[in-house]
């Protein structure tokens, strides 16, 4: 075993040729999943001759002879030999000794190390694990793999946003998503808002513009110690994605065919009844929202409704008129990428085509990209590298929330009413074009999806740039300029007579922003500074990065020809128009040093200054450390057991800042406004005799004492173990963070007559335990077992405020009544609302004049929408061609408000309310007796099964908050690769074929729909289902060919 | 190129010599300073929003003008009122409008009087809007940003009669000093005809709203201060200078545009078209007056007959295309352009005959509450002809006859008609006099189920936020200081 040559998997020919003079070789070794190994000893078999790979496994040597044999070796592992006959490139794959032990990882700034080296937390993600599982989205395709992230999307609708928070909430109001970096370069992953959260489409977070084929692996910066060197904007850790590359194919032209189909339907609805249908109180109602009428088997007279005048009224069950709301969802996704080229001379292109229909009517997502990129090696010394990607993402969705939109209508869905026949005969409008439903002043869930729509259209360049000189063997300067620049076409209509907007409204918006990034880093290495055994290097580097941002909003109210949604159809332009545009600077300098002592011993030592423009030019520059070291016990202590294989212990300690939102630094006046979502004004008023303008000072007062950054202070400590050979590995880690000087609009008291002034105070922290856990139980050359586990458990607490302040809601929107909060003492972003006063022993207190609950007490905790833990298990089986992976998540705890649910139960929809309904109900909870003793009774008054339900069916009662504790198969996918025999006549080199699943299995014990929800996105606000879509399940089958 | 170069040297050279590039935290969003015209124009509409919007809603459903039937007027019309109001409160009341008006007293009482005198006036109005209401309120220490951070809770009688030790300002010196205001000669700048959303920048016309605002005050006081409302009603009897004609009425104009519209319409006619409509209960009392007539310009007949809905019924709401809801004098006939009266000739006919009633101010109580008849009639669109037959038609109706008490009653029942569409005037009427006579609602809850509300519930963020605000909050059946 210990000798086998497996390992050489990619041998080129063995011809030989007579040539007997000594020439220059060059080569690359990659480990099995072809990325680069550095440092591997390269040696000319029997002689003193000898190199070793750089960092990108990149290596060059003479030979004697084509006779000459190269022997390829390291600690890690395991040694090859190659002869090398008449090559002139010799691309090698090596095994690592056992298991994945030499890891090689992209870190901070594209900077390339080798995972032993690392003293703090980070995750990495290969291709295989990302690609073909049917997400669309990469934040998606994360979920149960990486320890220390919380990941929730919105919903299944095509294109809904997903939100990720690494190592909890940091900031009270700042930007909590990771910075995204491809390549380098930072992208947006930013959830650009049309309309209000609670009502609109559920529009994507930006990362979805990345095609899932072309990644080669993701990197997960945990910590601020990991992110450091990226400064501010990664102070929510980082996801570094390194795309696929040429050159892997050491010469040749690979070309890869990738083509996937997949079906979606929705998931995770609650259970409904069909013995009872529309009406309330036992009668028959055409009118009524609700599934309180009379039996559908009963017998029809007057006084139940169902013979009005003499006729007897249609009432019968149609059972799937929810579920036939929601269609089956296509995913095809095509790419195509050539790879060309060698190490040193590479081309790559790829272009991907992305059609999703979702499981809405009139919802789809549609994505285009292409990219090419070529990097080049001149003179041996100076390297240039660039890539450019266009990308085109349209997405077409429909709008959701409570009360006037499709998904609000359809939560509980009067079990009589023949919803389907709107949309076969299209009658969901009537001729006019107005909307048509039984129920008047209710919007026909048709109309809503088909005439009141969201269309945005997106284009996206993203660019690289590179250049990098050697100017000598150990001093290297590099250059690197990135530039992520979209622009976002978004129009929205209302239809007239739509319940929301009855006049019609036109929205026509557009997002652009643009990022540029520049970063100069010159990077030296000493191997045996002081002492043969030291290695050390250092960088430097300046940053420059800009962001802009733009939005131009227009919106026509007052639609007068219907179905004509040209904004010159509008009689009103200037309700809501407005024109925002922010530009950002920042300027970084930063170093680091890293000193490997013996290859067992690690520091490394980092700072980072920053200078923004968006702080006081006093407090504008600012300055954060990190120091972390490792310790590989086992090789410093030469422990060699069969049981232990490796051991390492890190501990590391870093800060982090972060600088403000650009322009809170002075006050300012805005347009007037008044009202809300039920009545709203807004100037300039529009009279006869012309227009007039009203303003108002903001709410908003800007800072009186110069603002400064906020600040995160993170301590961590780690322990990776391997044990059997590597068989089996461990990473533990155990964080603690400290947020301070929180930059935010604290609330004031509104009778102030402002709403917040913008200040550095309040304090948060995050606790937690990462785990992941590596096991190849099985590992033969025929069957291979490998399983791998994450746990997450992550405490988040708000210490303070500011004085006299013990909560405020987080910027966003709410519902008056259910406000995601920033509370002192409890985790980040609780729901505050209305919650029924309880007895001294914690029981619910009945109106003993009415048998309900006493109203409720406002401003209380209803939902903490953080979970207890989470954990992710993925089982990977490899049988000669066949290889089955899956993956399970689990999160335990956390907490979300359904209105949804609500709906199911006030309305009479749910399955459980025609349980027995003719029967009485007590709820429970206890009365006062005698009244203004303070002594209660069991209560014991009799209510009907309607109010009952109706009192369980608040809104945004207590009843409707749900432990979202889950239990989900979240991928499975099965594969097999053809075997090469079989195909190499055709000249193509693999063949791999595989079907999946996605979310194919969830089980919630406490929660009667899937809770694995968030109405609002990614963002700050969580725990929320406010009648948006529900999950998808996906299940389809994709082809690889490689030629 | 000059961006390419700043971007060229901040590569090369680093920040120092690069200030400029990072100048860049100027907004190009928003004004940094704006005439007191386009302020002028907010708070008056402010004042009106406020007055019209939620706290309408609220205090009409309770006063049985409407019935809820959906939503949050359905809560508000069984008194399940706790936890609303947080936009009334922080957004029409404080923010916006108290905040812009402190904002034209502090920068114009020197250079443009004018301006801090209308100030003064709508600030007495709204702020009085907010203690009947509420009760104890900030007052003397609102609206005034960091200045004071936690505002005090003044007390009602405090804000009503003014307290030197505790620094307050009475409502009476504040329209005072408003009117002084508007007496000065010289002006900077003068409100005029595109920013007195009111009076076109006729200020002797808001001298006559400044004197009717003290005659609404004054009539707040006949249970606690008849001393102190029966002088400030003679005073301003004496000069004259009050509203006493339906043009003079002060009232807010709003447009037919989207975004424009008066929130009595945009929330009934067009946002929350199903959530209420006529309360069976004002349709009983007007048709026992024989009143429907006038009912009817206040109230829609979809059917040709009222469809009204019994406040707090769980039974089956009537289809929206049947309901009786606000008409056009409420709504207006373009979609949202009625105005919001807020000082009306009607109203100072009411609260005259009454001061002459209770107070023996000069004049007939019965010619005041005739007049106070048909000025309302007038004033909604009634015609001559319907005016006399009613009159004719119903001696008893519109004669004050019996007791004080019956008097009394007849005229708060009158007021309580003509000012259907203002429920926050009604209901101060109802607190402070017991008229009329209103049944609980069915299904009531609340603080007390068994008590029409004395007051609203102190909202949620300013309990949250201000430590002076009074915790746990008063329930709503703690009666005002004015109350009966």
């Amino acid at each position: 075993m210990r000798r086998h040559i497996f390992c050489l998997a990619a041998m080129l020919c063995f011809a030989l040729a007579a040539a007997a003079q000594s020439r220059s070789i060059t080569g690359k070794v990659t480990d099995k999943n072809g990325a680069p190994l550095p440092a591997i000893s390269v040696t000319v078999k029997n002689s003193t001759t000898g190199t070793a790979t750089d960092k990108d496994g990149l290596f060059k040597i003479t030979v004697p002879s084509p006779a000459s044999i190269l022997v390829f070796s390291s600690a890690e592992t395991e040694t090859a030999e190659v002869s090398v006959g008449s090559q002139t490139f010799i691309a090698v794959k090596l095994n690592s000794k056992s298991g994945n032990l030499q890891e090689v990882v992209v870190t901070a700034l594209g900077i390339v190390r080798d995972k032993r080296s690392l003293s703090y937390a980070t995750q990495n993600l290969k291709a295989e694990q990302i690609a073909d599982k049917g997400s669309v989205n990469l934040v998606g395709a994360l979920e149960g793999k990486v320890a220390g992230v919380n990941i929730t999307g919105a919903s299944g609708a095509a294109g809904a946003s997903t939100n990720i928070n690494i190592r909890g909430i940091t900031s009270f109001n700042g930007n909590n998503q990771p910075l995204f970096v491809i390549d380098g370069i930072p992208i947006s992953n930013d959830v650009d808002r049309t309309s209000n959260t609670l009502f609109d489409n559920q529009p994507a977070n930006r990362a979805i513009d990345i095609d899932v084929n072309n990644i080669e692996s993701v990197n997960i910066l945990k910590g601020p110690a990991a992110s450091v060197l990226y400064g501010s904007r990664a102070a929510a850790g980082a996801i570094i994605i390194t795309t696929k590359k040429g050159g892997k194919a050491g010469g040749r032209t690979e070309i890869i065919l990738n083509s996937s189909y997949g079906q979606q339907t929705f998931s995770g609805l609650p259970k409904v009844q069909n013995e009872y249908g529309q009406g309330l109180g036992g009668v028959y109602n055409p009118q009524s929202t609700s599934s309180w009428g009379p039996r559908f088997d009963a017998t029809p007279t007057v006084a139940n409704g169902l013979i009005v005048g003499g006729v007897t009224q249609n009432y019968k069950a149609y059972p799937n008129n929810i579920s036939d709301f929601f269609e089956t969802g296509t995913l095809i996704d095509n790419n195509l990428t050539i790879n060309s080229g060698d190490a040193k001379q590479n081309f790559t292109f790829s272009a991907g085509y992305t059609k999703n229909k979702g499981i809405l009517p009139n919802n789809d997502l549609n994505r285009a990209t292409i990219k090419i990129g070529a990097n080049t090696v001149l003179r041996d010394k100076i390297t240039v590298g660039g890539s450019a990607s266009i990308i085109n993402t349209l997405q077409n969705g429909i709008v959701g929330g409570n009360g006037a939109s499709a998904l609000g209508v359809l939560a509980g869905l009067a079990r009589s009413i023949d919803l389907t026949s709107y949309k076969t005969n299209g009658t969901y409008k009537n001729a006019d074009g107005s909307n048509n439903f039984l129920i008047s002043g209710v919007e026909n869930p048709y109309f809503g999806a088909y005439e009141n729509t969201t269309k945005s259209n997106l284009y996206r360049f993203i660019g690289t740039l590179n250049v990098g000189y050697d100017i000598t063997k150990w001093l290297n300067i590099a250059y690197r300029l990135g530039g992520d620049i979209y622009t976002d076409r978004r129009k929205q209509v209302y239809a007239i007579t739509s319940i929301r907007n009855p006049g019609g409204q036109i929205i026509e918006n557009t997002v652009s922003r643009s990022e540029i990034n520049g970063d100069l880093m010159i990077t030296a290495k000493k191997n045996g500074l002081f002492t043969k055994r030291l290695n050390a290097t250092a960088t430097l580097g300046q940053n420059i990065n800009q962001r802009k941002f733009q939005s131009v909003f227009l919106q026509g109210d007052g639609l007068t020809i219907p179905g004509y949604y040209n904004i010159n159809n509008a009689t009103t332009l200037t309700n809501g128009s407005f024109e925002t545009t922010t530009n950002r600077r920042l300027l970084g300098f930063y170093g680091q040093f890293s000193f490997a002592y013996s290859n067992y011993l690690f520091l490394e030592l980092t700072g980072r200054a920053d200078e923004s423009s968006t702080l006081p030019p006093s407090k504008s520059t600012y300055f954060y450390p990190s120091v972390s070291s490792g310790f590989v016990f086992t090789d410093a202590l030469k422990i060699k057991s069969n049981v232990l294989s490796y051991g390492k212990i890190r501990a590391s300690y870093a800060k982090v800042g972060r600088d403000a939102d650009p322009y809170l630094l002075t006050n300012v006046f805005v347009p007037a406004a008044f009202g809300n979502n039920v009545a709203a004004y807004s100037f300039p008023l529009i009279l006869v005799t012309g227009s007039i303008p009203g303003f108002s000072t903001s709410s908003r007062i800007a800072p009186v004492e110069p603002l400064s950054p906020e600040f995160t202070t993170s301590k961590e400590v780690g322990v990776n173990l391997s044990f059997f050979k590597n068989r089996l590995s461990v990473d533990l880690a155990y964080f603690d963070q400290d947020s301070r000087d929180q930059i935010i609009n604290v609330a004031l008291a509104p009778s102030t007559g402002f709403g917040s002034k913008t200040t550095n105070i309040g304090e948060m922290t995050n606790k937690g335990v990462e785990l992941t856990l590596n096991l190849a139980p099985v590992s033969t050359r025929d069957f291979k077992w490998d399983i791998s586990y994450n746990y997450t458990r992550i405490r988040n607490k708000v210490i303070s405020i500011s004085p006299g302040i013990t909560s405020f809601s987080i910027t966003g929107n709410a519902f008056t009544g259910s406000i995601p909060s920033i509370k002192v003492g409890e985790p980040y972003g609780v729901i505050l609302g209305g919650v029924i006063p309880r007895s001294p022993n914690g029981q619910r207190i009945i109106n003993p004049a009415t048998g309900v609950y006493q109203p409720t007490v406002a401003g209380q905790v209803l939902a903490n929408p953080n979970p207890d833990y989470s954990m992710g298990i993925t089982n990977n089986f490899t049988y000669k061609r066949i290889n089955l992976n899956f993956t399970f998540d689990f999160t335990k705890g956390g907490q979300v408000l359904s209105f949804t649910s609500g709906l199911y139960k006030s309305r009479g929809v749910w399955y459980k309310t025609a349980e027995d309904r003719e029967s009485p109900r007590i709820l429970e909870g206890v009365i006062e007796f005698p009244a203004g003793s303070g002594k209660y009774i069991p209560n014991n008054i009799q209510i009907p099964a309607q109010t009952y339900w109706q009192t369980l069916g608040g809104l945004q009662s207590e009843f409707n908050v749900y432990d979202a504790t889950v239990l989900r198969l979240r991928e499975l996918s099965l594969g097999y690769d053809v075997p090469s025999e079989v195909i190499s006549k055709l000249k193509i080199n693999a063949i791999r074929f595989s079907i999946y699943g996605r979310n194919l299995f969830y089980k919630a014990p406490n929660a009667i729909f899937d809770p694995e929800v968030n109405t609002q996105g990614a963002g700050n606000i969580r725990g929320l289902e406010l009648q948006s879509a529900p999950n998808a399940r996906t299940i389809g089958a994709n082809l690889k060919i490689t030629f | 190129m000059k961006k390419v170069s700043i971007i060229i040297c901040a590569l090369a050279l680093g920040f120092t010599s690069c200030k400029k590039f990072l100048d860049v935290n100027t907004t190009p969003n928003n004004p940094t300073s704006v005439p007191p015209s386009t302020l002028l124009t907010t708070t008056t509409t402010g004042m009106a929003f406020a007055n019209a919007n939620d706290l309408n809603r609220a205090t009409s459903a309770i006063m049985q003008h409407i019935a809820g039937v959906a939503n949050q007027t359905a809560a508000y019309d069984v008194y399940a009122l706790d936890g609303a109001f947080d936009n009334q409160w922080n957004g029409e009341i404080y923010g916006t409008t108290l905040q812009n008006l402190q904002v034209l007293i502090d920068q114009y009482s020197n250079s443009s009087p004018a301006y801090s005198g209308i100030a003064k006036i709508e600030m007495a109005y709204v702020y009085s809007m907010a203690a009947d209401i509420w009760g104890d309120v900030p007052y003397s220490q609102a609206a005034q940003g960091l200045k004071y951070e936690n505002p005090r809770f003044d007390k009602v009688q405090d804000i009503y009669q003014g307290n030197a030790t505790l620094n307050i300002t009475s409502l009476f010196d504040l329209v005072k000093s408003g009117l002084a205001d508007l007496a000065k000669p010289n002006n900077v700048l003068k409100p005029g005809s595109k920013d007195d959303l009111i009076y076109g920048g006729d200020l002797t016309k808001w001298t006559r709203a400044g004197n009717t605002l003290l005659l609404k005050f004054a009539i707040m006081l006949t249970n606690v201060n008849p001393t102190l409302a029966q002088s400030t009603i003679s005073s301003v009897l004496t000069s004259g200078q009050y509203i006493n004609s339906n043009t003079l009425d002060f009232e807010v104009p709003f447009g037919s545009s989207v975004g424009n519209r008066n929130p009595i319409f945009d929330f009934n006619n067009n946002l929350r078209q199903s959530d209420q409509m006529l309360s069976s209960r004002l349709l009983a009392l007007c048709q026992s007056l024989n009143d429907t007539v006038r009912l009817a310009k206040y109230f829609t007949k979809p059917t040709g007959s009222f469809v009204a809905f019994n406040n707090g019924s769980t039974a089956a709401v009537p289809s929206l295309a049947t309901r009786s809801k606000y008409n056009i004098y409420l709504t207006g006939a373009a979609g949202g352009e009625a105005p919001i009266r807020l000082l009306t000739n009607f109203q100072v006919n009411f609260i005259l005959a009454e001061a002459a009633l209770v107070l023996g101010t000069s004049g007939d109580p019965n010619a005041y509450y005739q007049a106070g008849i048909t000025a309302n009639m007038q004033k909604i669109g009634m015609t001559a002809t319907e005016i006399n037959t009613y009159f004719t038609n119903n001696p008893t109706v519109v004669t004050l006859s019996g007791t004080t008490q019956q008097k009394l009653q007849q005229i708060i029942t009158q007021k309580y008609i003509a000012w259907i569409g203002n429920g926050i005037e009604a209901f101060d009427d109802y607190r402070r006099t017991g008229y009329p006579v209103l049944a609980l609602p069915l299904n009531a809850v609340g603080d007390n189920p068994n008590v029409v509300p004395t007051r609203l519930p102190y909202t949620p963020n300013e309990l949250a936020r201000n430590p002076n605000a009074p915790n746990p909050r008063p329930k709503t059946d703690v009666k005002l200081w004015w109350a009966k």
